[in-house]
């Protein structure tokens, strides 16, 4: 298995990925994520950000049914799935443990 | 559902996009696009346009090859296998084939070699684009003529008057035959008088002595290293040695060039000092402003537009001689592109050597388009035969695109099996082809030939394999491996087309031959107003005014057993050498500036030539005086409009002169020209050589003669002769070369067309054996069979006749337009023509037929 790090862009779409559960895709975690951030996200960031997720099989994917709308195509639901869970949870843990090293300097205002 | 997003993108996408993410991507790009249209359509349109572009990245874009790629080499050597298995199975056609394309080939190689000497002429100066030459038109009032010389000052005026110039020239010759001799070594040589920026200016490197210095004393002489090899035996230590000019004046050698390149118009091997000759005593007119002696090159500075320095210079002549002369405008044309285009009608350029060029590049790729042609056509002929291989490849996956790549690939591999095989026919064919075109041509295998065999491979393969390829390719597999033949209509037709075009070509080159061949047959019997038959020319060395020394010389010369009459002349009537200008008559144009043609003769020479006279007598030593007379030829007479010319005075350079007698009208240059105005004079003064009528036999004895009569008469100088008809024929160089190249190519031509032709007529009668068989059985006599079967291609050859004719009376008749003398274009060329070509495809097609009409029905039916 090739390195699993995530880094921080894909780390925002695999945490927008489990938030949304289910209902994770291209433009659904684009929206949401604009949203959130703040500020422009190109769509095409997302599809390769999921693709590389999706090979180190942090999530995994199914198609939604026929639409009238997106010119006939169907929707890409994404799932988190355990790895990608637990990689999450790494991630999360590393970074409050060493927060948590922090002393408590005062800036002063 | 409102509005598709833009289809162009949108098609881009799809074409680049992985196959396995298109649907994910396509449909959120569309979503989106869906959803900014509702606000505003023109920014969606480009947000669709933009994502697209941004989509374009490594992970989300398929790969340029297939991910599973055909191994490249299994299927190269798979293709040549099928290659060489299907040659060796129709060897037949393998041959016809091969047999076609090499000659095509070898044939292109040539004249590509020839080409390219052509074009390379005269290139080889470093400072070839700033090097001109200057020609002078100069306005008769009955027309424009374009003179190739200017007067000697001009070189040094330019230099001093012009600031753009940088270098410029005055140049004479060339003298040919001219003896140099040290001790006892005589050798005759070909050199030039040139002034001192001539080396400076032109690329001929000098290997002893430097350019600077070459002239700096008296009487100093350049050779080039043949010539130092040729008198010296050696080209090392030959500076400050001294040689004699025509046992005359003494010349010291202070430099030795590189011998002239064969790519280099001017060839000479030796050079003096024009400053120098000019100015002495009795030379005066080669400086005069009146007289036009010398060729005159420029080389401008860097920089310098031509176009305005010839408008600068136009005046230039007329400035000089006071504004006297009106007529002469001087102007600079590329020196090395002069070579190609050399001739100028009533000032205009209009051709030159560029026209053969031009006409042989076309005759190269006519040949190579027939043997295409034969390529293409027997290649579908065949189809039928490998419809069953297509069938089953694209059954088992083929896409169409590697059938055409198989098929190109088999024809480029037979076009450079063929291309080996005409390198080795130009190898040997070489020496012959330098003969005729009298060039030093050779085939070094260096880069650049390399580089245009290949693409000459390329290309032919390509023009040839690209039919077939695409045509047996196109097969649908379903139809041919259930036994269908598939037979379009379109195929038959293309094919005849092909046929009708490559003897249209063969028709139209062997009626150019008949033409070249008949115009040259005309040259050599058109009777020219003068016995050109047993007339040898002498060279007399040195001039001599003293006409007591002529008489003793011609007394000795008659003497010789075999020699009839002898004088000497001025002229050979080979070609015209010398034009003047400044008669005055009565009711003459003052702006007519005619150059008349001047021949110097003396006593008996128009007898010699067995001319006839219209009116009055010939010179005579009866008379005295003969000096101030006059005799013209009827077109001056005509362009004077003189009724009665005998008796007649006109002014001559200020002297009055007697109309003593006219002569009928003769050729003295080649059939191009009209016969132009001329001046016969006693001017023994001018005469050059001996001139002498032979009896026919005795050209050995009286050649014998001669060597004595040089022994004692020029010691040291090599007798030099030729004959009248000779020199004759060198006016028609060109044409005799373009005949005789013509011929061969016309012959392979046909030759070529028929192998095709005759590969067809076979592929037809194999076709159609049971057919004959029936036939037979039903009663069918020989002849319908042998009619039925022939006809169909002799059809074709008929049409393609037909529409040759036409093509090539306009071809042969433009042609004709440039001898002033040509032959009629008669019916019986064409229809003679077209017979040979009928016949020729007759006999091909027949050739195969006659076998088939013949043979026994039962060995074609008795099996299936």
């Amino acid at each position: 298995m090739k390195s699993n790090s995530l880094g921080e862009f894909e780390e925002l779409v695999l945490l927008m990925v489990a938030a949304l559960h289910d209902e994770a895709y291209g433009v659904a975690i684009l929206q949401n994520l604009e949203e959130k951030v703040g500020k422009k996200v190109n769509i095409s960031a997302i599809h390769v950000a999921l693709k590389r997720l999706e090979t180190k099989s942090f999530v995994k994917s199914r198609y939604g049914g026929i639409t009238t709308s997106r010119g006939g195509r169907r929707k890409k639901f994404y799932v988190i799935t355990a790895t990608g869970k637990a990689a999450l949870d790494a991630q999360y843990s590393l970074r409050t443990s060493i927060y948590q090293q922090i002393p408590n300097i005062s800036f002063g205002r | 559902m409102s509005k598709q997003p833009p289809k162009l993108a949108l098609s881009f996408l799809r074409w680049f996009c992985k196959p396995e993410f298109l649907e994910e991507i396509e449909g959120n790009l569309t979503e989106l696009y869906e959803i900014q249209h509702r606000r505003s359509p023109w920014k969606a349109n480009l947000r669709f346009g933009w994502n697209v572009l941004k989509t374009l990245r490594p992970e989300l874009t398929r790969s340029l090859f297939p991910k599973y790629p055909i191994n490249p080499i299994t299927m190269f050597r798979h293709n040549f296998v099928i290659t060489v298995r299907n040659f060796r199975r129709h060897k037949s056609s393998f041959f016809i084939n091969l047999i076609g394309l090499s000659t095509g080939l070898a044939s292109a190689l040539l004249i590509y070699l020839w080409v390219n000497d052509e074009l390379q002429m005269d290139k080889f100066h470093a400072n070839d684009s700033r090097i001109y030459r200057l020609l002078e038109h100069v306005d008769e009032a009955t027309g424009m003529k374009t003179g190739t010389h200017s007067s000697g000052s001009m070189a040094q005026a330019l230099e001093e008057e012009m600031p753009e110039v940088e270098f410029a020239a005055a140049v004479l010759g060339p003298y040919d035959g001219i003896t140099l001799s040290t001790g006892e070594k005589n050798v005759k040589s070909n050199g030039r008088i040139v002034n001192n920026d001539f080396f400076k200016m032109f690329s001929y490197s000098l290997i002893e002595g430097t350019v600077d210095n070459i002239w700096a004393e008296k009487n100093s002489i350049v050779i080039s290293e043949a010539l130092a090899q040729n008198i010296f035996g050696t080209s090392i230590d030959v500076l400050g040695r001294t040689l004699k000019l025509q046992h005359n004046e003494e010349y010291t050698i202070s430099g030795i060039f590189e011998n002239t390149p064969s790519n280099s118009s001017e060839q000479f091997s030796f050079a003096i000092a024009f400053e120098e000759f000019a100015t002495q005593e009795g030379r005066e007119h080669l400086l005069s402003w009146g007289s036009t002696p010398a060729t005159i090159y420029v080389m401008l500075r860097d920089g310098v537009k031509v176009e305005d320095f010839n408008v600068k210079i136009s005046d230039f002549v007329q400035i000089k001689r006071e504004k006297e002369v009106r007529f002469r405008t001087p102007f600079l044309v590329s020196y090395s592109d002069y070579y190609l285009f050399g001739n100028y009608e009533n000032g205009k350029q209009a051709g030159g050597r560029i026209e053969y060029v031009r006409l042989f590049s076309i005759i190269a790729i006519f040949i190579v388009i027939i043997a295409c042609i034969n390529f293409m056509n027997i290649s579908t002929a065949k189809a039928s035969r490998r419809q069953k291989e297509v069938g089953i490849k694209k059954a088992t996956g083929a896409s169409r695109f590697s059938l055409v790549f198989q098929y190109l690939g088999e024809s480029t591999l037979i076009t450079a099996i063929a291309l080996v095989i005409a390198v080795g026919l130009v190898w040997t064919l070489l020496p012959q082809f330098n003969i005729i075109t009298g060039k030093e041509l050779n085939l070094n295998l260096q880069s650049v030939e390399i580089l245009t065999m290949a693409a000459l491979v390329l290309v032919t393969g390509f023009v040839s394999g690209s039919y077939p390829a695409l045509y047996l390719s196109g097969f649908k597999p379903a139809a041919v491996l259930k036994g269908k033949v598939s037979s379009a209509g379109g195929e038959t037709w293309i094919r005849k087309g092909l046929v009708i075009l490559q003897f249209t070509i063969s028709v139209v080159l062997i009626v150019s031959v008949l033409v070249v061949y008949k115009q040259i047959e005309y040259t050599q019997t058109k009777s020219l107003g003068f016995n050109r038959e047993h007339v040898m020319l002498v060279e007399r060395e040195r001039p001599d005014n003293d006409m007591e020394h002529l008489d003793a010389y011609i007394e000795e010369l008659k003497a010789i057993p075999g020699v009839i009459n002898a004088s000497t002349t001025g002229h050979n009537l080979s070609g015209g050498v010398w034009g003047v200008y400044g008669f005055e008559w009565e009711g003459k144009d003052p702006n007519d500036n005619t150059h008349f043609e001047h021949m110097a003769v003396y006593y008996e020479v128009l007898e010699i030539f067995e001319m006839d006279l219209v009116a009055g007598r010939t010179y005579s030593q009866e008379f005295s005086n003969e000096q101030d007379k006059a005799i013209f030829n009827e077109a001056a007479i005509a362009h004077m409009g003189l009724e009665n010319p005998v008796g007649t005075t006109i002014k001559f350079w200020g002297r009055e002169k007697e109309i003593i007698g006219v002569v009928k009208d003769f050729h003295f240059e080649s059939l191009h020209n009209e016969v132009r105005p001329m001046l016969i004079s006693l001017r023994p003064g001018n005469t050059e050589q001996w001139i002498i009528k032979v009896k026919p036999g005795m050209e050995r004895d009286v050649i014998a003669g001669l060597e004595d009569f040089q022994q004692k008469n020029n010691p040291g100088f090599a007798l030099v002769y030729s004959f009248l008809d000779e020199e004759y024929q060198k006016q028609y160089v060109a044409e005799q070369r373009v005949s005789v190249l013509s011929r061969y190519f016309a012959t392979l031509a046909i030759l070529i067309s028929c192998l095709g032709l005759f590969g067809l007529a076979a592929f037809n009668v194999e076709l159609r054996t049971k057919e004959v068989g029936i036939r037979k059985i039903l009663g069918s006599s020989n002849m319908a069979i042998l009619r039925l079967l022939s006809a169909d291609l002799t059809k074709l050859v008929l049409v393609a006749i037909i529409i040759a004719l036409p093509i090539s009376y306009y071809l042969s008749s433009n042609w004709l337009t440039r001898f002033a003398f040509a032959i009629e274009l008669e019916w019986w060329l064409f229809a003679g023509s077209g017979l040979v070509a009928m016949l020729i495809a007759f006999i091909t097609v027949s050739m195969q037929t006659i076998k088939a009409a013949g043979a026994n029905p039962v060995e074609s039916l008795k099996e299936e």
